[in-house]
């Protein structure tokens, strides 16, 4: 009886791993197909000649290298500019006593109730109005601090003893030299968790960086997909190796960060 | 608590202040006004008070698009029913499970584009793996159109969005039901309750708060929806899609701002209620 459920169990476990890896499975199988046609019907359940061509040939298709710079840019841009912009405004947040320090923090709190979606259309007029459009700048400025890192710093520098702080300015430390060497340093794990949740959300986006960019030469992955797959949706080998190519760094997160990126999630409860 | 100048303080808060207020909290008062007026892109138009508000009210595209938001806030109970049953099966510690957990959570960290990329090709009507399978198995006779017959493409969209969610949702679960003292499940067993009683009678009720948080995100979710769509069936009739992509396509490439403006306040609304739970669930952890 045992051993009937364990083997029923065990039938259910495979087909939920068949159904939340299959359809990445069949895309790396399209990616590594040759010369033989895709659109045949019923099509081939394995590549005849496999090999990495469309893998190559989707950088001369496209100007796919380009794309892949502006991602890892504004991904950079994305994760230092967070990390710096929470950690500095966590300090007060959690360890100074001033005039309307409640309101203040209530009030980044709130900005979480506003939706991209709503905001997408004053936000375009205002990046025009700076010169910003079609610039990776202005797929970087207005995301580049959330109030889910201000609220997981914070949190966290709550949690580091005040003794420190008091030890090290009767040492002579400055107030920004207690934020940069005994907030900061303490925060790893924090800031660490904010750096791949952040990075994670930075490499997916795909709407406001459709919004802002026009010119090729400035997409970003999402976007350059995007443009590939109006393009040339009849031949989806390239296509298929493009996402192939593009699901690398996540699958590099996931291996190795997958801690930090858990942490993350059950932190904010929020999803981008 | 030492006391600092207030100087000090904003310092410090003014690089984020500012990224704040001008990309967050300005632009959520300016669509408001935007809303009421007629609008480009340059300058400030013309106030037509609620103009752009009753055209909304006679404009079937836009009754659509907000009815297939509403369809598309089905999403919530189906993910969050699956992702409670993948938690109670991925919460034993058995060999392969860990792998099998990341396995999971790999549609959560896709981007929605490879996602997209990936289940438009599945679902193809002449080439998609689905339709040979559905065939080469006998349980259909003829080729379906998923992507192409509303409302089937738009519930093919919900689905994918749920395939992508559920290991996101599966974690939050997880982490309510390790909160779950041992000694509980224990004295209930002992008391001679079964798995399906202590799941209905114990763990339930503790993870009411974890549902009510899933649920919460996951309608929030679902009503700013717009990758998936676009990337899916971007190319279908605007009446076929949610909001988001309408909000789109009137802003961005029909330039008709005043309207989109009011489609976008109206959004704003219905998020509202559905984040100001979440914040107060933030709030008190």
């Amino acid at each position: 009886m045992n051993q009937l459920r364990l083997i029923l169990r065990w039938f259910v476990l495979i087909w939920i791993a068949v159904i939340a890896a299959g359809p990445f499975v069949w895309i790396l199988v399209t990616a590594l197909k040759g010369s033989e046609d895709i659109f045949a019907f019923p099509p081939a359940l394995l590549p005849q000649d496999p090999g990495i061509r469309n893998f190559v040939e989707v950088f001369a298709i496209v100007p796919f290298g380009t794309y892949l710079l502006n991602s890892v840019l504004v991904s950079l841009a994305s994760v230092v500019l967070n990390l710096l912009l929470a950690s500095l405004a966590a300090y007060p947040l959690a360890r100074m006593d001033f005039r309307g320090r409640r309101w203040v923090f209530l009030v980044i709190l709130a900005t979480m109730m506003v939706p991209e979606q709503v905001t997408m259309i004053p936000v375009f007029r205002l990046l025009l109005q700076m010169g910003l459009l079609d610039t990776l700048a202005g797929v970087v400025l207005p995301t580049c601090v959330s109030a889910f890192g201000v609220f997981l710093i914070r949190q966290h520098y709550r949690s580091i003893p005040r003794e420190l702080d008091e030890a090290a300015v009767m040492d002579g430390c400055s107030v920004l030299g207690i934020w940069w060497r005994i907030l900061v340093p303490l925060s790893a794990p924090a800031l660490a968790t904010l750096a791949v949740f952040t990075f994670v959300g930075t490499w997916s986006s795909f709407l406001w960086p459709l919004i802002v960019l026009q010119d090729p030469a400035h997409y970003t992955l999402p976007v350059g997909l995007n443009a590939l797959l109006s393009a040339f949706s009849a031949n989806y080998k390239y296509l298929a190796a493009g996402a192939v190519l593009t699901l690398i760094p996540v699958i590099a997160v996931l291996l190795f960060f997958q801690r930090y990126l858990v942490k993350g999630m059950l932190a904010g409860g929020v999803k981008g | 608590m030492k006391r600092t100048g207030a100087l000090t303080a904003w310092l410090f808060l003014l690089p984020a202040a500012a990224v704040f207020l001008l990309f967050v909290i300005y632009p959520a008062c300016e669509i408001f006004i935007i809303s009421f007026r007629r609008h480009s892109f340059v300058g400030t138009g013309s106030w037509v008070g609620l103009d752009n508000y009753a055209r909304l009210l006679t404009d079937g595209t836009f009754h659509a698009a907000l009815l297939n938001s509403l369809l598309y806030l089905l999403v919530t109970p189906v993910v969050v029913t699956l992702a409670l049953g993948l938690a109670l099966l991925l919460e034993p510690q058995m060999r392969g499970i860990r792998f099998l957990r990341s396995l999971t959570f790999l549609p959560v960290v896709t981007p929605m584009i490879v996602v997209g990329i990936i289940w438009k090709w599945l679902l193809n009507e002449d080439a998609g793996l689905l339709n040979a399978a559905l065939l080469g198995l006998g349980l259909s006779s003829a080729k379906v159109s998923w992507l192409s017959v509303y409302p089937l493409n738009i519930i093919c969209v919900m689905a994918v969005t749920v395939w992508k969610g559920l290991g996101y949702y599966a974690v939050i679960f997880l982490a309510g039901l390790t909160a779950i003292p041992h000694e509980l499940e224990e004295a209930a067993a002992l008391d001679g309750a079964g798995p399906l009683q202590r799941l209905l009678y114990l763990k339930l009720p503790l993870l009411k708060p974890t549902i009510a948080l899933c649920v919460i995100i996951s309608s929030i979710a679902a009503l700013k929806v717009f990758d998936e769509v676009y990337v899916i069936i971007g190319g279908s009739p605007a009446a076929e899609q949610p909001l988001v992509p309408l909000i789109f396509q009137s802003a961005f490439l029909d330039f008709r701002l005043g309207e989109a403006g009011a489609m976008s306040v109206v959004l704003f609304l219905c998020t509202l209620g559905f984040s100001y739970l979440q914040l107060r669930s933030w709030r008190e952890s």
